[in-house]
């Protein structure tokens, strides 16, 4: 299968490594990876700010480069997700309608016309994936060839877990389950501590960390000391937004417990 | 990569007024080789932090964030009270089945709301109760003071109700020289201190029991230090009994009110609604016009919900159904609109209207427990606030809908299913085509958006990470230091991983 | 009200029905009730007294109306002023009668209130009381402590039944169709001073609930 690998722009551009332990870990799977060159950003950063009507070209150029995969995989639920709800199909670009009266009917705003997100002729969400649940869900994976002896924390970014469901959420009364637990679970000598509260947000929230700084760093100070209290070595995510974020924190309390994409571990040989 | 032959980078203009026009692309701003990004001219002209709205939630929650053992103090609190919640949704084996059919109720509710305000209105006045409607706050309030004046009454108790603080009702009764007495313990906590509550279930939870033994002390003349809190709610018990022997005219919320009957219900636990209520001569009840549920047996779904999400109990200690008044008794219904009519409208943010105000959304929120109620600078804070509030002025309330992550915890525990973070969303793209962002805002929002549709703009930006420390969303503002202040940014590496793949797969 | 607010609220009204008729979205069906698991099957007794005593009430179950004054007496000795709805214990406490009609505010010093409910609800403690049983409105609220008495076999499992119980009431009898009428779980309370609870808010301070069973001997249960 044609893997197109959609690797963020703050990975690209920060966390090299993450990149290339996903791709290491498709391809030792078997899949055939590919990285078009030309890609840049889901546009979440903007829609997330209140700009979707803005980010027609990051949407575009992500059609343009993803449109001929089979599947498409990241290693970010948060970009995942965005790219899911909000991609546009530009074969069923309407012509602006005539301007609703009602502002706050988005998809009655002409800006938003050529919005529609459920079956667009792509059909990029139905082949989107975050790494995590393509490696479950799609490869299933039961077993990996991976050794990580240390104590890890992880940590459930929101919008994998609340978005796209990769673990049973705290709040719902239902039965319990965790995609990336599973695969970690199949990492030897790794050992997953319990946390006080197991899916609670660390505060990056894209613009939220520099707008609402106040918050967000004391929401992810909160995260570390969590981890901190239960002896975690390393704190893991697949998402590596929030990692950079609690690793911001971590590096100005100068703390030892490092941070790690859940792809860097899956694919990690001692 | 190299910095040396590049072109210059061009950008679109950084307009501030023009939020909405396209893009100009201007002369170039930046190049490769400046490295003190807070001498570029570009963020001379960004917003420096806070600077925006005193009154923002950004800024009176960094104000909170100065004492951070209170914040602690604060944020655990409140989880305890989410994890009563989980515990007493745990024991009830249907729980997520409650919540659908709750919420599909009020999905029915909101349909027929005009069939069933008619229905109610004519099921009350048979049963005795007078009705009255108010357009807005302000109708609200002359419809209570024309009721006490009428009576030539100048006092009255009152006890929990939400919408009252919507209305402002006793700052305009105060003005009218009325006096009224919050009967509830956290909203007399509050009012003594003159502070609006935080929360819309546990008024005062943002004071500490010191705190209120000082407020004590100061207006009811308990001993100085004291501040037990069996004490001081003893104390408050015979404060408040003396009220509520005194005072003829009683005001108390509504949780519930019923079509099919014409009743309504008031739910509470400290039985200061019914304590008003049966001692005074006239009962007015104020409620907004999407409380109605259309029939009794509904009930059983709502109040097997509402006290569960918001404390962990089963119930209320008192639920209330008053239908009609006591012989010689009056008693008054003030139905209120006030923006709900027109927000019924809009097709994104009318779920909103299914709220039952049980504050499960506030007591999880993260940002909530860290940045306390007062720094929603409106009645109802929390997530609810924060897309209820923009309906009733998108100006003041623009910063609300973008106090939050988006992290989806509130949507999880609303027991009527509010799809509260998409409303997030939804409003912040309302509030930006609307104009109410800051034009800094625009500005970094509209140059990285140019850069990341232009993949060749974008890969020649500069070095490794020099791009995105001038313009990722995390390090913008007031160059890099919102970030910075407290965090460490990552290094960046010798190559991006475009530039890896480049040379080790291609 | 005077004419000119009686207009204004007129107006209100049709304005307000109006938008509400002009914004309601499409019809959308109601859904069927659940009708709730059953806490435990059988006796839901034991249930509803578990639910009682974890939110600071008392529960007894008593053979009958002369085991309960027994039992009040040793409880409430120095009680001053009792005032009762069941009238197999006038002989006990001041009746129905003598307080009916009265000014509520003279029930201020009202101690004991003993007055019977119609059904108790297992999951949750609460008990169903409507109007006629209050013998005032303000009884159950202003009386320092308040017992109920309700038939053992009444319990009923969850709210769902509940409603269902108190539609069957009112259809049995129009005395039950109540102009007020509550439920009552629990003695009054407040937990608003750092979430710390209080007993006895502004309502009774305890709460005690009789399940009456006239099967049962004397004998067994204290
Ligand atoms: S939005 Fe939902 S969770 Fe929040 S107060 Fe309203 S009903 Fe409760």
């Amino acid at each position: 299968m044609r893997v197109g690998l959609f690797i963020p722009c703050y990975i690209d551009q920060f966390y090299p490594q993450v990149g290339i332990a996903t791709l290491e870990l498709l391809e030792k799977q078997g899949c055939e990876v590919v990285f078009p060159p030309e890609q840049t950003c889901c546009g979440q950063p903007m829609a997330n700010s209140g700009f979707e009507h803005l980010t027609k070209g990051c949407n575009d150029l992500f059609i343009k480069n993803f449109e001929a995969f089979d599947y498409i995989v990241a290693p970010s639920g948060s970009c995942v997700l965005h790219i899911k709800e909000h991609i546009h199909d530009p074969a069923s670009q309407k012509p602006p309608e005539a301007a609703s009266s009602d502002r706050t009917d988005i998809s009655a705003l002409p800006e938003f016309a050529n919005f529609p997100t459920a079956h667009s002729r792509h059909n990029i969400p139905g082949k989107i994936f975050e790494l995590v649940e393509f490696l479950t869900d799609v490869l299933k994976v039961d077993k990996l060839e991976a050794s990580f002896p240390y104590k890890v924390g992880l940590h459930q970014s929101c919008h994998g877990q609340r978005g796209l469901k990769l673990a049973q959420m705290s709040e719902l009364m239902a039965p319990p389950f965790s995609k990336p637990q599973q695969l970690l679970n199949l990492v030897k000598g790794l050992q997953l501590v319990e946390l006080d509260r197991k899916d609670e947000c660390c505060g990056f929230g894209g613009t939220f960390c520099v707008f609402e700084e106040a918050i967000s760093v004391k929401m992810g100070k909160d995260r570390v000391a969590d981890h901190i209290r239960h002896e975690a070595e390393v704190i893991t995510a697949s998402d590596m937004s929030c990692l950079m974020h609690l690793e911001g924190i971590l590096r100005r309390q100068q703390s030892k417990v490092q941070i790690k994409h859940i792809a860097e571990i899956l694919n990690a040989r001692l | 990569m190299s910095g040396s032959n590049q072109k210059p980078l061009e950008v679109p203009e950084q307009s501030e007024g023009n939020e909405q026009g396209s893009p100009q692309w201007g002369e170039p701003k930046l190049s490769s080789d400046r490295t003190d990004f807070n001498a570029l001219p570009e963020f001379a002209k960004l917003p420096k932090a806070n600077s925006r709205h005193k009154q923002d939630h950004a800024a009176l929650a960094a104000e909170f964030n100065k004492d951070e053992p209170r914040v602690d103090w604060h944020d655990e609190t409140l989880w305890w009270v989410r994890q009563k919640r989980d515990k007493a949704a745990a024991r009830v084996p249907e729980w997520e089945l409650l919540r659908d059919t709750a919420s599909r109720i009020k999905d029915n509710v909101l349909s027929n709301l005009s069939g069933y305000l008619r229905q109610f209105e004519e099921e009350a006045t048979r049963n005795g109760i007078t009705v009255h409607w108010a357009a807005d706050a302000n109708e609200h309030n002359e419809i209570v003071l024309s009721i006490l004046s009428r009576h030539k009454i100048d006092k009255m108790v009152k006890s929990k109700s939400m919408l009252t603080e919507e209305c402002h009702l006793n700052e305009f009764l105060h003005e009218k020289g009325i006096d009224v007495v919050d009967t509830d313990l956290g909203e007399r906590v509050v009012q003594l201190a003159g502070e609006p509550p935080s929360h819309i279930v546990l008024p005062c939870i943002h004071l500490k029991k010191q705190e209120i033994g000082e407020i004590f002390h100061e207006h009811l003349g308990t001993p100085k230090g004291n501040a037990d809190p069996q004490f001081l709610t003893h104390a408050a018990r015979l404060h408040l009994r003396e009220k509520f022997l005194t005072r003829r005219v009683a005001l108390t919320g509504v949780n519930f009110a019923v079509a099919e009957t014409g009743e309504f219900v008031v739910c509470t636990n400290e039985g200061n609604a019914d304590m008003g209520a049966h001692l005074a001569d006239v009962h007015i009840a104020s409620m907004g016009i999407e409380k109605l549920i259309p029939q009794r047996r509904h009930l059983g779904v709502f109040l097997r919900l509402l006290t569960r999400s918001a404390t962990g109990q089963p119930i209320t200690t008192y639920s209330s159904h008053f239908r009609r008044p006591r012989q010689g008794q009056e008693m008054h219904i003030v139905l209120v609109d006030n923006g709900r009519s027109v927000h019924l409208g809009r097709k994104d943010f009318r779920n909103s209207l299914k709220c039952i105000r049980c504050a499960a959304c506030f007591n999880t929120c993260p940002v909530y427990r860290r940045s306390g109620g007062h720094s929603y600078h409106t009645a109802v804070a929390g997530p609810i606030g924060s897309i209820l509030s923009p309906n009733l002025d998108m100006k003041k309330y623009a910063d609300l809908p973008f106090a939050s992550t988006l992290c989806g915890s509130c949507s999880n525990v609303c027991p009527v299913k509010i799809d509260i973070h998409e409303q997030l969303y939804k409003w912040r793209q309302v509030i930006v085509q609307e104009g109410y962002a800051a034009a800094g805002k625009t500005a970094v929002m509209k140059t990285m958006n140019w850069v990341l549709s232009h993949p060749g703009v974008y890969h020649t930006a500069g070095k490794t990470g020099r791009w995105f420390m001038l313009n990722a969303p995390f390090t913008v503002k007031n160059g890099f230091n919102t970030w910075y202040r407290q965090r460490d940014m990552p290094t960046p590496p010798k190559q991006s991983f475009g530039d890896w793949y480049k040379k080790n797969k291609k | 009200m005077n004419e000119s607010s009686n207009t204004a609220t007129r107006n209100s009204r049709d304005k307000i029905l109006n938008t509400v008729h002009g914004n309601q979205p499409a019809p959308r069906e109601l859904p069927p009730l659940p009708e709730g698991t059953p806490v435990a099957p059988g006796d839901l007794a034991p249930t509803f007294i578990t639910a009682l005593e974890a939110i600071g009430a008392t529960a007894y179950i008593v053979s009958g109306f002369d085991r309960i004054a027994t039992m009040l007496h040793e409880q409430f000795p120095g009680a001053r002023r009792i005032v009762t709805g069941c009238p197999q214990l006038n002989a006990f406490a001041e009746a129905a009668a003598a307080a009916k009609g009265l000014d509520p505010h003279l029930l201020e010093n009202v101690e004991l209130a003993i007055l019977p409910a119609h059904f108790g609800v297992a999951e949750n403690g609460a008990c169903w009381i409507t109007e006629t049983q209050m013998v005032e409105r303000a009884l159950p609220f202003i009386a320092q402590r308040l017992v109920l008495v309700i038939p053992h076999s009444s319990i009923v499992p969850n709210m769902h039944a509940a409603y269902d119980r108190i539609a069957a009431l009112e259809a049995e009898a129009p005395a039950n169709t109540y102009g007020f009428s509550t439920f009552i779980a629990g003695p009054s309370k407040t937990a608003d001073i750092e979430q710390s609870l209080v007993l006895g808010a502004h309502g009774p301070i305890s709460l005690t609930v009789f399940l009456l069973d006239e099967e049962l001997s004397d004998a067994g249960y204290f």
